[in-house]
């Protein structure tokens, strides 16, 4: 696997490493990873409810 | 119906798209149908829309002979509609011969009470499970489904186990078809080649059009470079590529430097439309991988040449020559037709209503559209009747709901969309149709003989639609939905801003309404049973008391609350409150999906001006019969019952009709 760095505020930092553990992460890192791939399938996502939403429009009912 | 994540629905609005081009996979079905010859025969005629209020009006102004002349050998009825009276919802009444609760079909859209995300009521699709992924390319092993989520029996199916002969012509909520060896072919329902309920291209040289996106529609600007323009036309989502582009294809347009003509060059063929023109239909065919390729078919209408050059380009049909999706039942019944009458349209509505109201076609185009629609019906229905000799012939119209639908506005100058300039010239448009279905009941009536019984029906009326009421606004008012950011209260749709852990009753749809249910809901917080009820009547009660400051009248005449209306195995996946709107509200355009405009009141501003959201008792539908009709108050599902009775079959107990005669 890749490695990056990525710079973070530091207030930030400590915040997700307070929530890390209370959430039960192993890691500040699992943490941000798993917030980043869930944002990120969000956004892939956003593109097909547009699609869904331009095909139900041709219905006539709703804009 | 199980619960579906955000990614299957996606896949489902895709459908179509993605099994024409994965090679999708339905129910075969045998051929052949009933057989028996049997002494009584039965016609039904489905006039989508056609309004008892209007009708009474024409027919006593003398100008529906034919229609007096049935009703004076037999009766006239309103006909009570569904709950809601959606089309899917009431044509699945009399299909199955059930209420909602029955069948399935609460409304055009249902919710995933896990993702609060809308979903098609009317068909599930499935992709190929197994696929094997090449470079660029994702190659199908196993095939596709696409199922028609109508629960329940039809008439025809059962006619079909008596061995009684039927042919359901453009029944709508019958897509896919369900099998039978019955002669069937879809309508309503039936998507476009881009699993769509229909999409346009629109091409134009003029720089004041907007470009993009519009609902139901896309506007591409093109470029006259000396007299020739380039363009693309879009087709199928190309599920064979790993970032399922969409297959394109490259046409060219080259215009007469004098005259007000063009001619377009595709791939295989040119021809030439001078302004004003339709092309008739054309048959295009998108390439996929170099062994796999779809086909449809659509038609060109030149606009303008000069100053602006402005070209339309239908919604591509599915060629029932070789149809990518399974439109008939027999499969064969399809290219029958194909072959008597040529290209026809398959798209389940085929008038193009979405171009109409984004200006791309202007009142005289879409009559010339839905003109050809409406000759095409009169045509194919004479082949059809020709060789009627026994059993039953179900033969459905859609003009007469399309055109109430845009040209409501020009009959009806309370309207906020009334043009007396236009009204004198297409004010008459909707007599006209009635007048039309009139000469279309004539030409049965001057050929019936007397074992025949004559049905002529309608799924719902028609009203205007003059005030919009958005009902999730209406919830945030009132305390029941909250959002996470309340600034950013007009951005955004499908509920992104909603707080759930603090909303308890969202709305989804043209007319239901949910409460976020603990256990059912992903993020419910109202409890199930004594909870849940009395929150269901409290909303109910408020609604049904909610005036429009503007007009002084009630919104919502009734709210239904479901577990009360309906009955069968279904009523769990119903919404908890059906919203029954008083005459002259609908809901409004923004809120099925999720939005919340500033204002719970707003003018309806377009010109999809007339519709048919009410509450049932406003807007019955019709009935007229050549035999006397001994029910006072007919239902939709009473008409299934009576076709089985005049077949001498019993009415099966999950029917909850009971024959009229």
């Amino acid at each position: 696997m890749g490695q990056a760095k990525v710079k973070l505020d530091k207030e930030l930092l400590e915040k997700i490493k307070k929530f890390a553990a209370l959430a039960g992460y192993s890691s500040p890192q699992e943490f941000i990873t798993h917030c980043l791939e869930r944002e990120i399938a969000r956004l892939e996502e956003s593109d097909s409810e547009e699609e869904v939403k331009k095909k139900l429009k041709g219905l006539g009912y709703i804009s | 119906m199980t619960a579906m994540n955000r990614r299957d629905f996606i896949k489902q609005s895709l459908t179509a798209a993605s099994l024409i081009a994965a090679g999708g996979r339905f129910p075969s079905v045998l051929r052949g149908s009933g057989n028996r010859d049997t002494p009584a025969k039965a016609l039904v005629l489905g006039f989508d829309g056609l309004d008892p209020r209007l009708l009474d009006r024409w027919i006593k102004e003398g100008k529906m002979p034919a229609f007096a002349r049935l009703i004076s050998t037999g009766g006239f009825r309103p006909l009570r509609t569904s709950i809601p009276p959606q089309s899917p919802v009431a044509w699945s009444n009399f299909n199955t011969g059930t209420d909602p609760g029955g069948h399935g079909i609460f409304d055009f859209m249902h919710r995933d009470p896990q993702t609060y995300f809308p979903i098609f009521s009317a068909t599930l699709s499935t992709e190929a499970r197994r696929s094997l992924k090449i470079g660029g390319l994702v190659l199908p092993l196993s095939g596709g489904e696409v199922k028609n989520m109508q629960q329940g029996r039809t008439f025809w199916q059962i006619l079909e186990e008596n061995d009684i002969p039927a042919t359901i012509f453009k029944i709508p909520s019958n897509y896919p078809p369900v099998p039978t060896k019955q002669r069937t072919v879809s309508g309503m329902g039936t998507p476009d080649l881009k699993g769509s309920y229909g999409i346009s291209c629109f091409y134009t040289t003029d720089p004041a059009t907007p470009k993009g996106e519009l609902s139901g529609g896309r506007v591409y600007e093109v470029f006259a470079i000396g007299n020739r323009i380039d363009a693309q036309l879009p087709g199928v989502v190309n599920t064979f590529k790993k970032d399922r582009p969409e297959a394109l294809i490259d046409f060219r347009v080259f215009l007469d430097p004098v005259h007000p003509v063009a001619k377009i060059v595709l791939p295989d063929q040119e021809f030439i439309l001078k302004e004003k023109e339709w092309s008739g239909w054309k048959k295009v065919r998108f390439g996929l991988i170099p062994t796999q390729s779809v086909g449809g078919i659509c038609m060109f209408y030149l606009k303008e040449v000069r100053p602006h050059f402005k070209l339309y380009v239908s919604p591509i049909n599915i060629d029932p020559a070789d149809p990518a999706l399974p439109i008939s039942t027999p499969e064969s019944y399809a290219r029958e037709l194909e072959k008597v009458f040529g290209p026809y349209f398959t798209k389940g509505l085929p008038a193009d209503t979405s171009a109409l109201d984004n200006d791309v076609l202007d009142e005289g185009e879409f009559l010339a559209q839905d003109e050809m629609i409406f000759r095409e019906s009169e045509r194919m229905f004479d082949y059809e009747f020709e060789r009627f000799d026994s059993g039953l012939l179900f033969y459905y119209i859609s003009s007469t709901d399309q055109r109430q639908h845009m040209f409501w506005r020009l009959l009806d100058e309370k309207h906020p969309e009334y043009d007396p300039l236009l009204a004198s010239r297409y004010g008459g448009t909707i007599e006209n149709i009635y007048i039309e279905a009139d000469r279309f009941l004539d030409r049965v009536l001057q050929k019936i003989d007397r074992d025949t019984v004559v049905m002529v029906m309608s799924d719902h009326g028609f009203n205007p639609f003059r005030r919009s009421f958005n009902l999730n606004t209406w919830l945030l008012e009132n305390g029941y939905h909250r959002l996470r950011n309340p600034w950013k209260q007009e951005e955004g749709d499908l509920f992104l801003n909603t707080d759930w852990s603090r909303s308890k009753a969202y709305g989804i749809g043209l007319n239901g309404l949910y409460i976020n249910q603990r256990g059912r809901e992903r993020e419910g917080i109202v409890n199930a049973g004594a909870d849940s009820d009395n929150l269901i009547r409290e909303i109910a009660a408020k609604l049904e008391q909610t005036v429009d400051p503007k007009t002084g009248e009630r919104a919502i005449l009734r709210a239904f609350i479901s577990k009360d209306i309906y009955h069968g195995s279904q009523v769990e996946h119903a919404p908890d409150i059906v919203c029954g709107f008083n005459e002259g509200y609908r809901i409004s355009w923004e809120s099925p999906l999720g939005k919340f405009p500033k204002n719970v009141f707003v003018d309806n501003k377009e010109k999809w001006s007339g519709d048919h959201m009410g509450s049932p008792e406003v807007i019955p539908g019709i009935l007229v019969s050549n035999r006397p009709v001994r029910a006072e108050s007919p239902a939709l599902y009473d008409l299934t019952a009576t076709i089985l009775d005049i077949f001498g079959i019993p009415v099966p107990t999950e029917m909850i009709g009971k024959t009229i005669f």
